[in-house]
């Protein structure tokens, strides 16, 4: 006797996106929540849980390049998108920009908070590549962290940006 | 010399587990799953408390897909648990006491499934009276939460006459303090991966911050030998003491066992806040007085704990906060009263600062308002009555002694913070008129180790592995603190290995010794301490080895990157690799030892104190009533820096939890009920919040034929910030705060235009 809700929920739609540049097909419940589907039916364990509320950011990805909290994402919202997670963001074993900062100024303590963290940044600084410190804490502002003080974290973004930066205003001038 | 990466030079290093976080590779214990795992649920109170008429499992038991439901019946051991005092029930008999208190568990084949199953299990309750305020359970006609009565614990301290010390006294400040029931806020909540073996034993793969302790109260609920468990208890995602006492365990292992196949929980971020611990709310009430000159004769102390509904460590909790009212200061006498009370409300226990944040945020109150009634600079009337060199500590006992207190005094005074609040005096404001800011500042003495009376074993294990890896192994945990990189990076700095030849190994009971706990910042000095020890035996074993496998003389080799090499030259003679193989059994050195104690015999008194100075620079807008933090300095001697980056996370770290402390955080209740579920309206501080200045000045200097190297760090930078705060605002609006967080209808004031608007018209 299980409940009809439950049953409802097992009916399920075949989710086909682009997954860290990997075309995914997978059999789940339309309704399902994007973080679970990476955690349970992927093992991307990259992607953390923490509030399912979308208010601390562990569970950030980017859908088309957008930071989202993969908690509020649904299943059916993500057919045919292009989803990043902190596996994805760098080919296999190198570490990006962002990544790389966060390991040399200590960005980080526990971890479980980073790679929501690192998703979001990495999102600010294409978008944004000289970001501002009220820009940088808006961007942030969705991410918690209760190990750093954000210590760390901020002065791993300004020197990521600062790297970033730098390579852009070259681009800009040889353009 | 500010700590930062700069100042660090190459003692700025990339931590070993660093390359796993930033990819997200780790894997966390709740991030493990196995083929064929079941998923736990646990059903928890709905009432803060009520008597248990009957509970009934038919109906979930019947759920296809539902191989276990569990209530006290099925518990083969004691079913109880508690570091100290074993009194939380593992599942409730007959009564419940909060709305955390487990009454049933479930393993079904999906989480949902499991989720519906709960739903399934019929439990008659008859609520009870709730004893929400510990002052009123405090009396006769209270409703009592035990046979016993609802006193927990109670810690007196007296020294002096402070009757007579108050007769005595020119100036004399009472106050009551009151502090929130902040939330440990772990980004990770609890939960794991329990393994039956098909050996008969059980894998446990949960967090804490002492495996050796799961183990044995897993031991003590199972009713099987010790050695029939393995507790794998790191990495984990952020603890602050959280995670010290068991919260899934007990149901994990049993559903477990009871199924026959792995199950996994994880905790909701609602369970979590309704079943996990708190720090203790207390009301500190403090009478304090001086002489004319300013001189502390008396001072008295009344502290009332929220324990909430069991021991956990309460009692240890309320003994530190009482030696911590005392501080760092002379008192001509002194006399505490404290207790600490079992309440309706949530779990309280231990966390980051011990009962020190609350102890301290009040006697620093008192500081301040004393000095501001004597007319003396709050900076320099601490400096009078601060202890001197050859002084015993807080409860009379001897301490290992420092000039910590003075070092960390001068530095403040010193610091650019601090000149530019002398500078600001004379300088004419620039902005609205409803921005003001103000500087504060604390001093803090902050003991580590458990303290006299407790078990508080330390050790380590070296071995050259068969593989060539100098293993270290340590029944210690990483739960974001940096203990493996701080560990690495002594073997590297202390006997000359290179990370790569390294294997370190800790949570996992069935690979370490036991070390003792990760807690009461106790683990860097520990493993400082044992490898102090252990470096000549080790360093001899393998140099020994050495000379008989190249035939050379000892006194030519010496410990080196890569292998041992040539005393003189340098040069690499032969690999660790190469030495492993001519050894016909691993090279071993072991050390057992405990974290030192103060002669006394007074519970909890420490021996080992680290001392912090706290400047801070905020804004109060007295149109919102919000309190800005704009610049800190924490001058913190605590011995020489282990791990630059972990010493600054620390201070960083533990200010940020404070900043909450001080200003947002509090799990408020009403009638024993949670009225916050998640971090909507549980709010810790976010990046906006802690974007301002900071710098850490660590006093590394420590008096000559010192033994007790590295003082602990992991607490000290949670403690000082909030008082510091009180004084600032108090600079700023010339408003005394006496309750956390601050609550900004205090520092509301009319704005003067609206006078006018209200004139004009």
């Amino acid at each position: 006797m299980i409940d009809p809700k439950l049953a409802s929920a097992a009916e399920t739609f075949t989710l086909q996106c682009v997954i860290n540049k990997r075309p995914v097909s997978v059999d789940v419940p339309p309704a399902k929540r994007l973080l679970c589907i990476l955690r349970e039916d992927l093992h991307l364990t990259g992607t953390k849980r923490s509030c399912d509320i979308g208010r601390c950011g562990a569970c950030m990805v980017l859908v088309d390049g957008k930071p989202v909290n993969s908690c509020l994402t649904m299943a059916y919202q993500c057919q045919g998108k292009n989803i990043t997670t902190i596996e994805g963001l760098a080919a296999d074993g190198a570490l990006n920009r962002v990544q790389k900062c966060f390991l040399e100024e200590g960005g980080y303590q526990c971890g479980y908070c980073t790679p929501g963290m690192i998703v979001t940044v990495t999102a600010l600084l294409n978008k944004n590549p000289e970001p501002s410190m009220a820009e940088i804490e808006e961007a942030l502002s969705g991410n918690l962290c209760r190990c750093t003080g954000y210590g760390g974290i901020i002065r791993s973004v300004l020197k990521a940006a600062e790297q970033g930066g730098r390579r852009h205003a070259g681009r800009h001038e040889s353009a | 010399m500010p700590l930062n990466r700069t100042t660090s030079g190459d003692r700025w290093r990339v931590r070993p587990d660093g390359p796993d976080k930033v990819t997200g590779r780790l894997p966390y214990l709740t991030d493990l799953s196995l083929p064929g795992m079941l998923h736990g649920r646990v059903l928890r109170s709905p009432y803060p408390h009520a008597r248990i008429v009957s509970i009934r499992t038919e109906k979930a038991k019947a759920i296809p897909g539902v191989c276990a439901v569990l209530t006290s019946a099925d518990v083969p051991g004691l079913n109880r648990f508690g570091i100290a005092r074993p009194d939380q029930p593992v599942f409730c008999e007959d009564r419940v006491r909060f709305i955390g208190d487990a009454v049933a568990a479930v393993a079904a084949e999906t989480e949902a499934l499991a989720a519906y199953a709960l739903t399934q299990i019929e439990v008659d309750y008859e609520p009870l009276p709730v004893v929400d305020d510990p002052e009123s359970a405090l009396s006769p006609d209270s409703v009592k939460l035990f046979e016993h009565g609802n006193v927990l614990h109670r810690s007196d301290y007296g020294c002096g006459d402070v009757e007579a010390g108050f007769a005595a006294c020119r100036h004399i400040v009472e106050e009551t303090y009151s502090t929130p029931r902040q939330m440990h806020t772990y980004m990770e909540t609890e939960g794991g991966l329990f393994v039956p073996e098909p050996n008969g034993r059980l894998t446990v793969y949960a967090p804490t911050q002492h495996g050796f302790m799961d183990r044995m109260q897993l031991a003590r609920i199972l009713n099987r030998p010790e050695a029939d468990i393995r507790v794998v208890s790191s990495p984990i995602g952020g603890s602050f003491g959280g995670k010290d006492e068991l919260n899934v365990q007990p149901y994990g292992a049993l559903l477990a066992l009871a199924c026959g196949r792995p199950v996994k929980l994880h905790n909701s971020r609602w369970e979590s806040v309704r079943a996990g611990l708190k720090r203790h709310p207390m009301k500190i009430t403090m009478k304090t007085g001086t002489d004319e000159h300013g001189r502390l004769l008396a001072h008295q102390v009344r502290i009332v704990s929220d324990a909430g509904p069991y021991s956990t460590l309460s009692a240890e909790v309320l003994n530190f906060a009482v030696e911590h009212v005392i501080g760092p200061y002379r008192f001509g006498a002194v006399k505490v009263e404290s207790v600490s009370v079992f309440t309706n409300n949530g779990m309280s226990g231990e966390f980051r600062g011990f009962g020190g944040n609350q102890a301290i945020f009040a006697l620093e109150g008192q500081m301040d308002r004393l000095a501001e009634k004597l007319g003396i600079d709050p900076w320099t009337f601490r400096l009078m009555n601060m202890r001197q060199p050859g002084d015993p500590g807080p409860l009379g006992q001897p301490i290992a002694q420092t000039d910590g207190a003075r070092q960390v005094w001068e530095a403040l005074a010193d610091c650019r913070l601090w000149k530019e609040k002398a500078a600001a005096g004379n300088r004419s404001e620039t902005r609205p008129p409803w921005i003001k800011t103000g500087y504060g500042a604390a001093l803090v003495m902050h003991g580590a180790g458990l303290g006299v009376g407790i078990p508080d074993p330390a050790g380590g294990r070296l071995t050259l592995a068969g593989d060539g890896k100098i293993e270290a192994a340590f029944g210690y945990e990483e739960f974001g603190q940096g203990l493996i990189a701080s560990l690495e990076q002594m073997l590297i700095e202390q006997f000359g290995f290179d990370a790569q030849d390294l294997r370190i190994v800790i949570g996992d009971t069935d690979a370490v010794p036991d070390s003792g706990s990760s807690t009461a910042s106790r683990a860097t000095s520990m493993m400082w301490q044992a490898l102090k020890r252990l470096h000549p035996p080790f360093a001899t074993a393998l140099r020994k080895q050495a000379s008989r496998a190249l035939g050379v003389g000892m006194e030519k080799l010496v410990l080196g990157r890569g292998g041992i090499r040539d005393a003189e030259s340098g040069s690499l003679l032969i690999s660790y690799g190469e030495l492993a193989k001519t050894a016909s059994e691993p090279i071993v050195a072991e050390t057992k030892f405990a974290y030192p104690t103060s002669p006394v015999d007074r519970v909890g008194a420490h021996y080992l104190y680290t001392y912090a100075s706290v400047a801070v620079k905020v804004e109060v807008n007295t149109l919102t009533g919000r309190v800005k933090l704009l610049d800190q300095f924490h001058a913190v001697a605590a011995g020489p820096v282990v791990n630059p980056q972990g010493y600054l996370g620390q201070i960083e770290g533990g200010s940020g939890m404070a900043l909450g402390f001080a200003l947002t955080e509090d799990a408020v209740m009403d009638k024993g009920m949670y009225l916050t579920r998640n971090l909507d309206t549980y709010l810790i501080p976010t990046i906006a919040e802690l974007s301002g200045g900071f710098e850490v000045l660590p006093i590394e200097e420590l008096p000559e034929g010192d033994k007790h190297g590295p003082r602990g760090v992991g607490e000290i930078g949670s403690v000082g910030l909030a008082p510091a705060i009180a004084a600032a605002v108090h600079d700023a609006v010339g408003k005394r705060v006496n309750k956390l967080p601050i609550d900004p209808a205090l520092l509301l004031e009319k704005p003067v235009f609206l006078n006018k608007a209200v004139e004009w018209r």
